[in-house]
């Protein structure tokens, strides 16, 4: 390696750190003085960011869901599309599939008064399904939404009751 | 050994002059300002809007899901002000290793971000040169990011393995 070459891989061991710390103070200190700043250090797990229309926190604990489930005091509402319910779904839970809602709203919801309280679920961490569902259900204009992160995972997982095959009559 | 220098009147003379050493193609000597420049409106372009919506560009990075939570404002904050740096340090040739380092390796990552997150079927936006959300990541993004490493490798090699253009180099 000829001495120039050698010369500026010693130099980028200083440059590369002095540009580094240059563009952390620069994002710094621009963002102290700009009016949307954002907080250095945010929650971005996906409880803390599912945020319903008034800024409450729509997620509810599988715990809660549980004993929820076993007084018979909630709604549990499938977000999945209709063959996922068919082979498996929480026991009693209304299928209401998103890629279908408009057509399928008026009929899943006809028995169910506005202040039921409602929880919506799907499957897999990053599956947006059940939020969206609870949104749109918010805005229908139930007022007890709430939303079982990861849900059909949780409940097998943790061998709570289910139901197979067509829609459950749900009182 | 000879100094390697060649002054800044020879280069504009027309070919660039050979430094000692093996087999160095004849290539224009406009060529390196040429990638330093492209590169250099490139980064620059793509800090602006990251700069002007840290919110809307941290939102796009947690799509990636690459990052860990505690982690992303800060590359949020601190990314678009790293691509600013080093576009301009490209286009001043100033401090020109540093600068060569962190552009290859920029692009680098980039590219490797986004093949992870195709290979994962994640349906994101880019975030590569727009925060809004309309820059759609597919495999001509890939593309289009390997063609930038085409003067970064350039100069990559310049800079740190041969000395066929040293009129850059400080």
């Amino acid at each position: 390696m000829s001495v120039n070459a050698f010369r500026n891989w010693k130099r980028c061991l200083w440059q590369v750190p002095a540009v580094l710390v240059l563009a952390m103070g620069l994002g710094w200190i621009t963002n102290t003085i700009r009016s949307d700043a954002i907080p250095l250090v945010a929650d971005w797990s996906p409880e803390a960011r599912l945020v319903g229309p008034g800024g409450r926190n729509l997620a509810i604990s599988l715990n809660e869901a549980q004993k929820g489930f076993r007084k018979k005091a909630l709604v549990f509402i499938d977000a999945r599309p209709a063959e996922e319910y068919a082979s498996g779904h929480i026991r009693g839970a209304i299928s209401l599939p998103w890629d279908d809602v408009d057509a399928r709203f008026m009929k899943a919801t006809a028995k169910l008064s506005l202040n039921a309280p409602i929880v919506t679920y799907c499957d897999g961490e990053s599956c947006s399904l059940s939020k969206d569902l609870a949104l749109f259900l918010i805005q229908s204009g139930f007022t007890h939404v709430r939303v079982l992160l990861n849900g059909w995972s949780r409940w097998k997982k943790h061998g709570l009751p289910v139901g197979t095959g067509g829609e459950h009559k749900n009182g | 050994m000879a100094c390697l220098w060649e002054p800044a009147e020879n280069i504009k003379m027309g070919n660039s002059l050979q430094a000692a050493g093996p087999s160095s193609p004849k290539l224009p000597a406009w060529l390196p300002v040429a990638a330093r420049l492209v590169l250099a409106i490139v980064f620059i372009y793509a800090s602006i809007d990251k700069i002007r919506h840290p919110a809307a560009f941290a939102q796009a990075l947690y799509n990636y899901r690459i990052l860990p939570g505690a982690s992303i404002n800060l590359v949020a904050l601190t990314l678009p002000w790293l691509e600013l740096l080093t576009g301009i340090l490209l286009a001043a040739g100033i401090w020109m290793p540093g600068a060569v380092m962190l552009s290859t390796g920029l692009l680098v990552v980039f590219m490797a971000a986004m093949g992870l997150s195709i290979a994962r079927g994640l349906n994101v936006a880019c975030g590569c040169f727009s925060t809004n959300g309309s820059e759609s990541l597919t495999f001509w993004t890939i593309l289009r990011d390997a063609a930038f490493l085409v003067p970064a490798l350039y100069l990559f090699r310049a800079t740190f393995f041969k000395d066929t253009h040293t009129a850059f180099l400080r």
